[in-house]
């Protein structure tokens, strides 16, 4: 079905061809018909065995006839003394081989194989891996011959050393060496596992591991330079240390969140802030009525995330209508993880390698983006200037991508957005004129009082823009919005300017809307607005403007 | 220089328009001449055939023209005691056709002319302790299974009987270093595996624990210069792909990662004028599986001539809106 190039060929050509495939038609529908019968009538003998033989060997994904010869094994096997059975999986391994080598991406195949190994009185898992080598020399990217490696290096014992050393020859030796790479991705985190966060010395180790894998994927691209697996594999390196830590509750999230007043714990329900976010890192309760209804003593509350075994403190100071307790982004190193001496030192010594490479290659798209991960692992807002010139170079010379990396370029603006206002200690959130096209990170801007996201290239307020629960003001002018679903409840929001989108109600003048109730000029407009999907937004807000330059 | 870029080069008098006449039929037309070499020698996967066959009439709204009745008979006598069905009459059950069946008699509204409680057991008892689903009997454990297990049980509104939380966790167990899933744990990443584990996780409500940012890239990079795509890095593209990878961009809601108008030039020009239907790549002898997946990931795309289609089970949305099935997928 793959790779079967269509072949011009005379009218003679085409009845020699004809004639030949009706002959092998025939002997193959006479010899499956055999076997299919034999089969029902419940004939496990030498024969089956020798007729599945002949069909397999040219038609390895007929499954069904694997079974049947699992079958007659099986049986032949209970009249068979342990030598014997022995050398009936023996000669059986030999055939396997046969076939392989006439197909070897045969599912079928692989299997049998594998279970063939499972009945052996006595695997001989040396030669085994010697097939492996010899399949993997023919065909490095052969996933099944990967697979059965795995499970022939579990079963014989093989340590994780042996086998890190194999990847480095077909690293060394070969190009396409994708499933090399991929492999060592996972022998690393058994030879070096993840360190228990107390234990500095194990941290060492680990790192002094990484920071050799940095040297080997430096070598491979810096020899090949378009060998893109080695790029791909030191992007996953350079977010190796990175702690993502996902709040993710499950479905039932009031098991997982406990809140206690002032020593008592309260019989809350918590909600997420939008019905379509049922996995989302923003949960909301309402405190019982009358809890903290005397302002003029100190509250303090405590919530516990019962599943990680955490809790976080927070005390509503006197006459205080507002607090919080939040773990700083700074701090947390939330978007890069922490680098050792060594390791920024290593990784600066890498940007230059590659700033030099770029010299030599500058249509490089895999150097490019490297350059601009590493500019980001060392000094994200330090590097946001030369950042966002490299980006622009990438969407030049890769276009193909140039949506993925203008969104990648949003996501690094919003993030070094988020780190600049923690550092000033403000509330507002400012990122106009800035070619975003999409939102993230939104979870961090709950605290957020105004935002400004106008004059970029939006395209929705997605269900996540719900978790901005302090917001009070929104400017997104400018954009090419065609969705609010995420102006959904935010109970302080008061001021919203949407100008010049492609918000979906047909608008044709322009105005303002201060009470919903009585200006009359509104009133027509208001009418046909009641009846969009935003009536109950446009209710909520003190001053409105979404009306003018609305594209349909 | 070191390693070219695998790739096809299209030439300029490739098809450019859309030929749905010529491809309905061919897929009318096919199977009909009973005697054909490569149509007896692919019996071993007939259910699934008829499913690509029947799916993509009916994307392309000529469902009619196949033959209802015969296909349904068919059915009922692949479905064997223990519940599981097999490709053809005389082979065995396996749950990649238990899934084929499930979905042909979902398009034609019949799904009770075969035993769906015994089906149900099928499926439940191929669950193992770690999770994972083995394909048979004979215990190959691969994520496509899980994908086939949760679809169908999806499609009989029976997901319930499985262990969800093992079953996921398995899944995932198969996520790697560049976000992808494999085959069994430790297995590299392969865009048809993707499609079937990102699938499983949006028919199980689990899609949340995708890294999709990390996926969409390593996806988005499977676009070779020709416009094709390829099933993972270094390897030529090929129009199923255009399937495996579009509709896992989808589900993950990073489509716009991909060029479009360079992938439909692509889809365009694997089609076969002479014979109707698509190739693997421009030139190259059709098939009807590359033939639904041409269709389906033009669907994707957006062209209008073509019914929508749903990425998770590739199987016409109206269809999935008349059993009440909408998995999530990410925005």
């Amino acid at each position: 079905m793959h790779g079967r190039v269509k072949v011009k060929s005379t009218a003679q050509q085409e009845e020699e061809k004809r004639k030949e495939r009706e002959k092998k038609l025939k002997a193959f529908v006479s010899a499956r018909d055999a076997v299919l019968r034999k089969r029902s009538a419940g004939e496990h003998d030498e024969e089956a065995l020798q007729l599945t033989q002949q069909l397999l060997s040219s038609n390895p994904d007929f499954a069904t006839l694997w079974n049947y010869r699992r079958e007659v094994l099986l049986q032949l096997e209970t009249s068979r003394e342990k030598d014997e059975v022995q050398k009936l999986y023996e000669s059986e391994l030999h055939f396997i081989e046969a076939c392989l080598k006439v197909n070897p991406k045969s599912y079928g195949c692989w299997h049998h194989r594998s279970w063939v190994n499972t009945r052996l009185p006595q695997p001989d898992w040396t030669r085994e891996l010697g097939l492996c080598d010899r399949c993997l020399s023919l065909d490095e990217r052969n996933f099944h011959c990967w697979d059965y490696r795995r499970v022939v290096v579990k079963e014989s014992g093989v340590s994780v050393e042996q086998e890190l050393q194999f990847t480095d020859r077909l690293i060394g030796s070969n190009f396409s060496n994708y499933s090399s790479w991929h492999y060592r991705s996972t022998l690393l985190p058994q030879l070096h596992p993840q360190p228990a966060p107390d234990s500095i010395h194990s941290h060492r180790v680990c790192e002094e591991q990484l920071l050799k894998e940095y040297e080997l994927a430096h070598n491979a691209f810096f020899t090949d330079p378009n060998d893109q697996s080695a790029w791909f594999y030191y992007r996953w390196l350079l977010g190796r240390g990175v702690c993502v830590c996902s709040l993710c509750l499950s479905q039932a999230q009031s098991e997982g969140l406990m809140l206690v007043l002032d020593g008592q714990p309260q019989q809350v329900e918590w909600r997420s802030t939008h019905p379509r976010l049922r996995h989302s890192p923003v949960w909301l309760c309402d405190l019982p009525p009358g809890s903290v209804s005397d302002i003029s003593n100190e509250h303090n509350l405590t919530v516990h995330w019962t599943e990680k075994y955490t809790h976080r403190d927070c005390a509503l100071y006197t006459g205080c209508a507002e607090s919080w307790c939040r773990d700083s982004a700074t701090d947390q190193e939330l978007f890069r993880s922490e680098l050792s001496v060594e390791k920024s030192s290593v990784l600066q010594a890498e940007l230059q390698s590659c700033n030099q490479l770029l010299e030599l290659e500058p249509q490089n798209k895999w150097c490019l983006l490297t350059i601009i991960l590493l500019m980001r692992a060392l000094d994200p807002l330090g590097h946001e200037k030369e950042t966002l010139a490299h980006f622009q170079t990438l969407k030049e010379v890769d276009p193909m991508r140039s949506s993925y990396y203008s969104d990648l370029c949003s996501k690094f603006l919003i993030e070094n957005t988020i780190l600049k206002m923690e550092y000033a200690e403000v509330r507002v959130f400012s990122l106009s004129n800035k070619n975003l096209t999409t939102l993230c990170h939104l979870d961090q801007l709950l605290l957020v009082t105004h935002i400004n996201l106008s004059s970029n290239q939006l395209l929705r307020l997605p269900p996540q823009f719900a978790m901005l629960q302090c917001l009070e003001v929104l400017e997104a002018d400018d954009n090419a919005i065609e969705s609010l679903e995420g102006l959904y409840h935010l109970p302080k929001l008061e001021e919203v300017s949407l100008r010049n989108n492609r918000i979906l109600f047909a608008i044709q003048s322009k105005c303002f809307i201060r009470n919903p109730f009585s200006a009359f000029r509104a009133s027509a407009w208001f009418d046909l607005v009641s009846r969009s999907q935003y009536s109950s937004l446009i209710n909520s807000y003190r001053l409105c403007r979404i009306m003018e330059g609305q594209q349909i | 220089m070191g390693t070219q870029v695998k790739d096809v080069v299209i030439k300029p008098e490739a098809p450019n328009t859309l030929l749905l006449d010529k491809h309905a039929d061919y897929i009318a037309a096919y199977g009909s001449k009973k005697d054909d070499y490569e149509y007896t020698l692919s019996e071993y996967l007939r259910m699934s055939g008829i499913y690509w066959g029947l799916t993509v009439m009916d994307l392309m709204g000529q469902l009619s023209r196949m033959n209802r009745e015969e296909i349904i008979e068919f059915i009922k006598s692949c479905q064997h005691d223990c519940g599981g069905i097999s490709a053809s009459t005389g082979h065995d059950p396996h749950l990649l056709y238990t899934l084929s069946a499930v979905q042909i008699l979902s398009l034609y509204d019949s799904i009770n002319v075969i035993d769906v409680d015994k089906v149900v057991d099928y499926v439940k008892g191929l669950q193992q302790e770690d999770g994972s689903f083995a394909g048979d009997k004979w215990g190959e454990i691969d994520t496509r299974f899980s994908f086939c297990a949760v679809a169908t049980l999806a499609l009989l509104g029976k997901l319930d009987v499985i262990n969800m939380d093992k079953a996921v966790g398995f899944v995932l167990s198969c996520m790697n270093f560049d976000g992808g899933f494999g085959c069994r744990p430790g297995s590299e990443s392969h865009a048809g595996q993707i499609y079937c584990c990102t699938g499983f996780l949006s028919i199980t409500g689990q899609l949340h624990q995708v890294n999709a940012d990390l996926l969409g890239w390593w996806l988005c990079e499977r676009q070779l210069p020709s416009g094709g795509l390829n099933g993972r890095p270094e390897k030529l593209p090929d129009v199923c792909y255009s399937w495996w990878v579009l509709a896992s961009l989808k589900i993950i809601g990073r489509i716009h990662w991909i060029d479009k108008a360079k992938l439909r030039s692509f889809i365009l020009a694997c089609q076969d004028e002479e014979t109707g239907g698509f190739a693997d790549r421009p030139g190259d002898m059709v098939d009807p599986f590359h033939t639904l997946f041409g269709v389906a990931g033009l669907s994707l795309l957006g062209d209008e001539q073509i019914k929508p289609v749903n990425p998770v089970f590739c199987m016409p949305e109206d269809v999935l809106q008349r059993i009440g099935l909408q998995p999530d997928l990410l925005n």
